[in-house]
């Protein structure tokens, strides 16, 4: 190769640095800011008795929204769970969204459905529904059965059938804690602008299940479930939680998030020609009240829960994590225009450039990096100290991160009890740079490189059903 | 100098590479400072776990037995360490919380001695630190407490003024409703309902002032659509009239609404009129409201007006007018209708049905 080709490497390897101390620095604030909202969160959290706020009276009533498609293994289960939810005023509207197993039957017998005559109160655009069904046994759950559509076209039905002024977006697989819903509702209590608040998604692989119920939280058995226990609760605690304390958060996971209801049908609803509905509409509500004028707040709640289970097989995983770059990369070239824009305040300004530069184009940059840097290496003209010195940086700073989340963890809400729980995130943290990170970024950049051929759907998502 | 990439002999790599390698050097120490905090964290919540579970078994069945019997009260007192009374404090009050009347004064007289400390929090320069002691103060009750209390109303921070708000709503007491209902515009980021609810919960000594926030045209619409919404909680039937006027002179989309649900519960068929103004009303909200309203205070006169509203484009509107048929008399009616596969008909199913929120 001639020199003016090393050259151009070795100019691109001061961008792969320069990017890589950029995203881990960003990685690092959202740490410390979601540190102190944290510690700040949970001395509020002693100041007002929670639920007497709640039970006593004019707290919104809430309709849970959960779409599902072919859960018969997990369906009754999980209607089961919500329906134990320690709320004064909910509905649950589960949208069977032409499931071919026999979901809908299953529910049916579970619950006693029976035709109901419901009119809807929205008109954003679904796939024909069948019928609308309630339950005899509990006249606060709703089956909404209709033609296949998708999760978005799911929630759409939902949101059309939903007669309450705050609704709550969920997995039908997703197992939400009793006081779940108590928790999330607070920002809606504190702040009438507030138009939207997330909570936190734990893995569920692993626990001990009862009747719909997390009854004792354990570490998965599986390492690749692991990996992702840590990754969650970076990605919540240090991450989610660090952008919401700047007021400016663009995600509210698909499994749980509550919304008020009038915002999100003014603003469309939920995006069908896109796989991730969820934080398009997050996007696309910070633009429509920004462009609008309109006073608004959306909040992440790091203690209410929603339990989820996991991909444990590596081939399921990929698919999950193409599928998420996928719903990054429409969001984000949806509402490009928001990015670096000041109109559209800290979102348009931080949040946007952050997703955008760092972690849509960045899987990218960094597998050039790693080709970049082996090609290096190979050629001979490395210096060796300074390849270690860089590997030991990565390593290290990778797990500082990790246990920066950790620690988060055990300063707030401590879901892992035993003493070797603690331990094993400890080594997980020190283990994730060695491989389940580069097949992470693999996967991203295959999922940016599906988005730009176009490539649409979930992609088959295999579920076990919770281990009782 | 290129980074990796020229010759293996390091020159011009040496501020670079010492950089690199003093990075490394504090990441590593940070990463062990987080895995010692991390584990340092644990270690502090198990002890205070196993505290609680000490204190637990030290004072739970004690506490149970001085509500009933003063003796044991003087004795537990007695037996409380000097670095056992804020922990003593925080235990009772939890049981606090949950006891009303004669149980919750014995508690408060149980902890009394004790307050002196969560006092002198409630001066704290932190803000969640004095909103824990106002509440600790506030779940107690004790009256020389309470000017403590309506001061806290003035606290800079909204959380301790929404604190001290709460605490107060539970005292019943007219001169805590009249130090709340004046700061209601200390709780305007709150939600609307949350505030009429609190607002509520003070019973009858406050509705007289409800009524008079109401009428106050001077007010905030939105301070007078909260003191409807209390009065509608209440189901005061002595604030038609106001809530009448209110309709005749507000234009005002919150407060138009929240006086129509007001009006829908309390209101008599004299109020009509008021009412009728907003049936057309272009919000969306105020018209859906109206239509209820009137076909509950208005009677059959409003049928036909009613029959009509339920092929309003709006189905909100078209929902609460087919309710508000209902109210006034029109069952039978919507019984032939229910018959019909029309959109009207399912509208009628739906409320013969009670399927409407």
């Amino acid at each position: 190769m001639s020199e003016t080709i090393w050259s151009v490497i070795g100019t691109f390897n001061y961008v792969v640095l320069a990017y890589f101390v950029l995203l881990n620095v960003v990685y690092l604030g959202t740490s410390v800011f979601a540190l102190r909202a944290l510690r700040r969160y949970a001395l509020r959290l002693k100041s007002l008795d929670l639920t007497e706020l709640i039970t006593s009276g004019g707290a919104p009533s809430i309709s849970l929204i959960a779409p599902a498609h072919n859960e018969a293994l997990t369906c009754v289960e999980s209607v089961r769970s919500l329906l134990k939810i320690e709320y004064p005023d909910f509905e649950v509207l589960v949208v069977n969204d032409g499931s071919k197993d026999d979901t809908l039957a299953r529910l049916r017998e579970a619950f006693q459905l029976e035709p109901a005559s419901r009119i809807p109160t929205a008109t954003v655009p679904t796939a024909t529904v069948r019928e609308v069904y309630r339950s005899r046994t509990h006249p606060s759950l709703f089956v909404i059965d209709k033609e296949n559509g998708g999760k978005a076209d799911a929630l759409n039905a939902g949101l059309n059938y939903c007669y309450t002024p705050t609704f709550c977006a969920m997995d039908a697989d997703s197992l939400l804690e009793p006081e779940a819903l108590i928790r999330i509702v607070r920002p809606f209590l504190e702040d009438a602008t507030t138009i939207a608040a997330g909570g936190i998604l734990r893995i569920a692989n692993g626990c001990r299940i009862e009747k719909g119920r997390v009854v004792e939280v354990r570490l998965p058995k599986s390492l690749l479930a692991r990996f992702q226990v840590l990754e969650y609760l970076r990605v919540f605690l240090a991450g989610r939680m660090g952008w919401a304390s700047l007021d400016a958060s663009l995600i509210i996971s698909g499994a749980f998030g509550i919304f008020s209801r009038e915002p999100v049908v003014s603003a469309g609803g939920y995006a069908t020609d896109t796989v991730g509905e969820d934080m398009e509409l997050v996007v696309r509500l910070h633009r429509y009240h920004s462009e609008k004028g309109l006073p608004y707040k959306i909040h992440f709640v790091p203690d209410p829960v929603a339990w989820t289970e996991c991909p444990e097989s590596v081939a399921v995983l990929a698919r999950q994590r193409d599928r998420w770059q996928r719903g990054l990369y429409q969001s984000l070239t949806r509402h490009s225009r928001m990015l670096l824009n000041p109109r559209y305040g800290k979102a348009g300004l931080l949040a946007f450039p952050y997703f955008f530069f760092l972690e849509m184009l960045g899987p990218v940059i960094e597998l050039l990096g790693y080709l970049s840097f082996i090609l290096t290496i190979s050629s001979g003209r490395a210096d060796w100290w300074f390849v270690g010195a860089f590997l030991a940086m990565a390593i290290v700073l990778g797990g500082v991160l990790s246990l920066a989340a950790v620690a988060l963890e055990e300063l707030s809400f401590r879901r892992y009890p035993r003493r070797s729980d603690l331990l094993q995130l400890f080594g997980l943290a020190a283990l994730e740079s060695f491989g389940y990170r580069q097949l992470n970024t693999w996967w991203r950049v295959k999922g940016t490189y599906s988005a730009l051929r176009g490539v649409e759907g979930w992609g088959r998502m295999t579920r076990t059903g919770f281990q009782s | 100098m290129e980074l990796f990439g020229t010759s293996t002999d390091g020159v011009g790599h040496e501020p670079v590479f010492g950089a690199l390698i003093a990075i490394v050097a504090a990441l590593f120490i940070v990463t062990l400072v987080f895995s010692v905090y991390a584990f340092v964290l644990r270690l502090r919540h198990e002890a205070r776990d196993r505290e609680r579970a000490r204190y637990a078994s030290k004072w739970k069945d004690r506490i149970l037995l001085a509500l009933a019997d003063d003796d044991e009260a003087r004795a537990l007192q007695e037996s409380v360490e000097e670095d056992e009374r804020l922990p003593f404090v925080g235990f009772a009050v939890q049981y606090a919380r949950r006891v009303r009347g004669d149980g919750r004064e014995a508690l408060s007289r149980l902890v009394k001695p004790f307050l002196g400390p969560i006092v002198e929090r409630a001066d704290s320069r932190r803000v969640e630190i004095r909103a824990r002691a106002i509440q600790t103060l506030g779940t107690l009750g004790l009256p020389e407490h309470s000017a403590r209390l309506i001061a806290a109303l003035d606290d800079p921070s909204p959380l301790v003024a929404m604190v001290a708000a709460r605490a107060l709503s539970f005292g019943e007491a007219p001169e805590y409703a009249e130090a709340v209902l004046s700061r209601l515009h200390r709780f305007t980021g709150w939600n609307r309902r949350f505030l009429a609810s609190m607002l509520a919960s003070m019973g009858p000594s406050v509705t007289a002032t409800l009524r008079a926030g109401l009428a106050d045209s001077g007010a905030e619409a939105r301070s007078r659509a909260v003191a409807a919404e209390a009065l509608q909680i209440q189901a005061d039937l002595g604030a038609g009239d106001v809530a009448a006027g209110v309709l005749r002179t507000t234009t005002d989309r919150d407060l138009l609404a929240s006086t129509l649900r007001l009006v829908r519960e309390v209101g008599r068929p004299e109020h009509a009129e008021s009412v009728r103004m907003h049936v057309r009303s272009p919000d969306l909200a105020v018209r859906a409201q109206a239509l209820h309203a009137l076909g509950t205070v208005g009677g059959e006169a409003e049928i036909p007006q009613l029959v009509e509203a339920m092929r309003d484009p709006s189905p909100w509107a078209a929902l609460n007018a087919t309710e508000g048929l209902l109210a006034a008399g029109g069952g039978r009616l919507l019984a032939e209708m229910a018959a019909s596969g029309d959109g009207v008909g399912a509208l009628a199913r739906q409320v013969l049905a009670g399927g409407s929120h």
